[in-house]
């Protein structure tokens, strides 16, 4: 790992050559030998790893597919392959003469073999396979602790910060940044688990409470928290920025969140967005900005990033759209090579220096249409066409008449065989002309995901968010999918 | 604190004497000093603490209670004044030129030891969670107390585990996951049931062939009875580490049953006992050998429960907790409300060897001690023995009771749900006949719904199950 300060000022040139004395080294020596998958693939496809000269040579290699890791009922085990793991025989081959050294030469190898010995887990959220674990070695919690480290210095948080953590607590990667970027930054911290575990009102004691510089949220639920806390008039006057994770923040939620703050007694709040994914096993932040989209700062001595045309696989242009394509560099446990993500960066990735700040690192573009956690769920067959349920997010998050919706997906008569029929949960801000409103919402819906709903059901906010489940589910259920199979 | 290879195996009389030192030094130059609560309270109680010379003079200085500690309505931040106030730059003591050959210089406090790091709650079973402030210093000791823990249980880098204590922002999940990440033993940090839900938990420990569940005691033995239900295997099972929730020698006991039952391949079970006041947990190396305390850490004295005198070596009374090195957060002399059976003992531990003092016995809770109205007059009725008794048999899977007014008396209300393939007939029978020796005042006992009752007593929901509901109106 890199010092970070001095990585991100380093040309790109000089980053690109770091990357590929990187990928050399991390290919030859822990990917062939210890990663039991593709050391049979590349042994199959007869792929010297030696000849993997630099990231361009990357495009040689095949891609690895959500479903080539996640695990089947079949083969509960298959993600293990992809672990990094010296075996003993292995180690008896490569280690036997640090063992003969008189200088603890054997201590030494065992040490090393624990720096590959998995001790922390993350699992995907995806809900069409089965969860997907992904394992940090001692040495690979060093790495999620640089990155989280990373991601407060663009955040420009300081040890002098306190952050409230209000991700849900679970074995995933949002929690687990917060916490370990708070552990290397030593920021003051409260890592609450969210309103299902510790409950909104005593989230909001603890505030009140602790009087935080930061909060870190999912923007749904973030919502939902600020409209309680101004009902029952709490000061969170304290509060400076916040930032976000698990989904895309449209610019019309972060006018709302700002105002809601001002209610609330703080100043001008800076809206931060992060982009994570448990494969990475990191997340990166967004530029800091009040009004443009810089990009998200990318690590590129941890990974390298590609982008690719997701029907030809072939690489796009700089700044050109395409898919994301992730490769891990220099992590032990779980390591991926070429791994489809599924997600769209509209604006593509950029090279050129950060104009916001001036970091040189990578950037990839802040216009991510997401599929590792919604689309696979989202793009989903209503009425024989493939609708993009991603688009109601930006278009009800941000509508400057709506506190609360949810989408859900029905079977005319329940029936497996009839019509699709799809309808749109509204509870309405205060003294809104409903007609109005609903004309409104159906020619916009129609416009942005191309489906015209069935009916909107008006309901009121506890409705609403007792249905979303906002207070017990891990995450809220904002589209649902009742169709019977 | 100290290092622990030093601390477990010095001469009671020299851990009298570190206790000495450390609680002098706390009252002096911390609590008179920089602690809002206490120092208020020595100038109001007219306490001079120059005037305390050790642990033994403890007894001349007042309880804490939890009320003390309490959020109020109008002052959510009541509780700082238990959080110890940075020092100035200026009360360090400047550095003197030259070497320090024999031992460290005492340079005065060090600001940032003081400044907070982090929060964690009490579980909050029986009122309002507390909030605990601790600074780095506390954390230090906080991943110490988890270490020190793990040697006790004999846990090592080479142990797989997963940690099914429930979320909460709490010192118990906090050390349990630090423990893990010291040691290097590979831990999957689960949630628990609330988080995961049951089935990926077992699933997790079939994928894992984790050897070692970290669990609740009462979710601990849900599992073990659920798991062929779920159909997984407990083959690679070989122990469960139980904490948060009190677990005596009748659940330690049912679980090694169960263990068998299950095909487990062994059936060790180890206790660790948790106090958020304590702002850390300790273990046993066995059960019954009692848990192993930092005396460097924490003073533990065993008061009698009404009179709060002092009782001698070995009697069962309420544990009451001093800091002795603590910064954010500190307390002195806190009733925890939990009774200790065996009291505590200062002999080197007949297993292990180690020195450091013990809490023996089973932890019981003084909250359920109820005084019920009967016809004839008030009568003691001990939830803590019901628990245990519902908790040895092996016919009951899950189970909650109530405390009913019945006009001028009380009346208890039992509810059960059976393991699967039991005779319920004969359950409520035998419960009912078992608990009317008990308790002389009306008693129903009823069947529900594994759903019903596992809602009741939230299973799933809270952080261990409540299963005593005082509904009458005090």
């Amino acid at each position: 790992m890199e010092k970070w300060e001095k990585l991100s000022k380093m040309p790109y040139k000089e980053i690109k050559d770091l990357q590929d004395r990187k990928l050399r080294a991390f290919m030859a020596n822990q990917i062939y030998l210890y990663s039991p998958h593709y050391s049979n693939l590349l042994k199959e496809l007869k792929i010297d790893p030696i000849k993997v000269k630099g990231i361009d040579d990357l495009r040689h290699l095949p891609f690895t597919y959500k479903w080539d890791i996640a695990p089947t009922d079949e083969e509960p085990q298959k993600a293990k392959d992809f672990v990094i793991r010296p075996d003993e025989e292995v180690t008896e081959k490569y280690g036997h003469l640090a063992k003969m050294s008189m200088t603890g030469g054997k201590a030494m190898v065992e040490e090393r073999v624990y720096d590959f010995k998995p001790v922390h887990i993350h699992f995907t959220t995806g809900r069409t396979a089965m969860p997907t674990p992904f394992v940090y070695s001692k040495r690979d919690l060093d790495n999620i602790r640089e990155a989280g480290y990373r991601l407060l210095d663009v955040f420009e948080v300081t040890p002098d910060d306190i952050v409230v953590n209000c991700f849900p607590f679970a074995p995933h990667l949002a929690f687990w940044q917060t916490f370990f970027a708070g552990e290397k930054m030593n920021v003051a911290n409260f890592h609450s688990g969210g309103g299902k575990i510790v409950g909104t009102r005593n989230l909001m004691d603890a505030f009140e409470y602790l009087r935080p510089t930061v909060a870190v949220f999912i923007p749904g639920y973030c919502y939902y928290f600020l409209r309680e806390a101004v009902k029952q008039g709490r000061d969170f006057s304290s509060i400076k920025k916040i930032f976000f994770g698990g989904e895309r923040v449209p610019p019309g939620l972060k006018d709302k969140i700002k105002d809601l703050f001002k209610q609330l007694g703080a100043g001008e709040v800076m809206v931060l967005a992060t982009y994570g994914m448990t494969e990475a096993k990191v997340a990166w932040p967004e530029c800091p900005s009040h009004e443009e989209y810089h990009g998200y700062h990318l690590y590129p001595d941890l990974e390298v990033f590609e982008t690719i045309d997701p029907e030809s696989g072939e690489p796009v242009g700089e700044g050109e759209e395409g898919e994301i394509v992730y490769t891990s560099l220099d992590w032990r446990g779980t390591a991926v090579l070429r791994y489809r993500t599924g997600d769209i960066a509209k604006g593509g990735l950029l090279l050129e220096p950060c104009p916001n700040c001036g970091r040189t690192v990578p950037r990839i573009s802040s216009n991510i249409q997401r599929k590792s956690e919604l689309k696979e769920f989202s793009m989903t067959k209503v009425k024989g066409t493939l609708v993009n349920l991603n688009n109601f997010f930006p278009l009800m998050m941000g509508h400057p008449d709506i506190e609360e919706w949810q989408v859900e997906m029905r079977k005319r008569n329940d029936d497996p065989f009839d019509m699709d029929e799809i309808y749109l949960y509204v509870a309405p801000k205060e003294n809104i002309d409903r007609e109005k409103l609903a004309a409104d919402l159906k020619q916009k819906v129609l416009r942005d995901t191309e489906v015209s709903l069935t009916d909107i059901i008006f309901k009121s906010v506890p409705e609403v968010v007792s249905q979303l489940g906002m207070e017990t589910e891990l995450k809220e259920k904002r589209i649902l999918d009742n169709r019977p199979s | 604190m100290q290092a622990w290879n030093k601390v477990s195996r010095m001469p009671a009389a020299a851990i009298k004497k570190m206790q000495d030192e450390l609680f002098t030094k706390m009252i002096r130059e911390e609590l008179a000093v920089r602690h809002p609560y206490y120092r208020e309270l020595f100038k109001e109680s007219n306490i001079n603490p120059d005037q305390i010379k050790g642990v033994e003079d403890i007894s001349n200085l007042p309880f804490t209670e939890k009320e003390d500690l309490l959020p109020r309505e109008a002052d959510l931040r009541h509780p700082k004044k238990f959080v110890l106030e940075v020092p100035s730059e200026g009360e360090q003591k400047g550095k003197k030129k030259g070497f320090a050959l024999f031992g460290k210089k005492d340079t005065g406090p060090v600001p940032s030891d003081y400044k907070f790091h982090t929060l964690y709650f009490s579980a909050g079973r029986t009122g309002k969670p507390v909030p605990f402030e601790y600074t780095h210093h506390d954390l230090r000791n906080l991943k110490e107390a988890g270490t020190r823990a793990f040697d006790v249980l004999g846990l090592t880098r080479d142990d797989t585990m997963i940690n099914a204590f429930t979320y909460a922002p709490s010192a118990f999940f906090w050390q349990m996951f630090y423990s893990t990440v010291e040691t290097g033993s590979t831990a999957l940090q689960a949630g628990g049931g609330k988080v995961l839900g049951m089935e990926k938990i077992l699933k997790a420990m079939d994928n894992m062939e984790a050897p070692v569940l970290v669990c609740a005691p009462g979710y601990a033995i849900f599992a073990l009875q659920t798991l062929e239900h779920f159909g997984f295997s407990a083959g690679n099972l070989e122990r469960v580490i139980t904490g948060i929730d009190y677990a005596p020698m009748e659940a330690v006991e049912k679980m090694r049953r169960l263990m068998e039952t299950v095909g487990a391949n062994d059936k060790r079970v180890q206790r660790m006992y948790f106090l958020a006041e304590a702002k850390s947990g300790w273990a046993e190396c066995e059960p019954d050998y009692g848990y192993h305390t930092n005396p460097d850490h924490i003073f533990v004295e065993i008061v009698d429960p009404e009179s709060g005198a002092a009782v001698g070596e070995g009697e069962a009374g309420e544990v009451v907790i001093t800091h002795l090195d603590s910064r954010g957060t500190v307390l002195l002399r806190c009733r925890t409300g939990d009774i200790a059976t065996g009291g505590l003992v200062t002999e080197p531990c007949p297993n292990c060897k180690r020195t450091v003092p013990r809490i023996m016995g089973d932890i019981e809770r003084k909250a359920y001690y109820f005084d019920l109205h009967s016809g004839e007059g008030p009568v003691r009725f001990d939830g803590n023995r019901l628990r245990k008794m519902m908790i040895a048999r092996d016919d009951v899977l899950v189970w909650y009771l109530e405390i009913n007014r019945d006009g001028n008396q009380d009346a208890l209300n039992l509810v059960v749900k059976g393991v699967s393939g039991s005779d319920e007939g004969e359950l409520l029978k035998s419960l009912e006949q078992e608990l009317k020796k008990e308790v002389a005042v009306p008693l129903t006992v009823e069947s529900a719904t594994l759903d019903a009752v596992a809602n009741k007593i939230g299973l799933e929901k809270f952080i261990t199950e409540q299963v005593i509901f005082d509904n009458r109106n005090h």
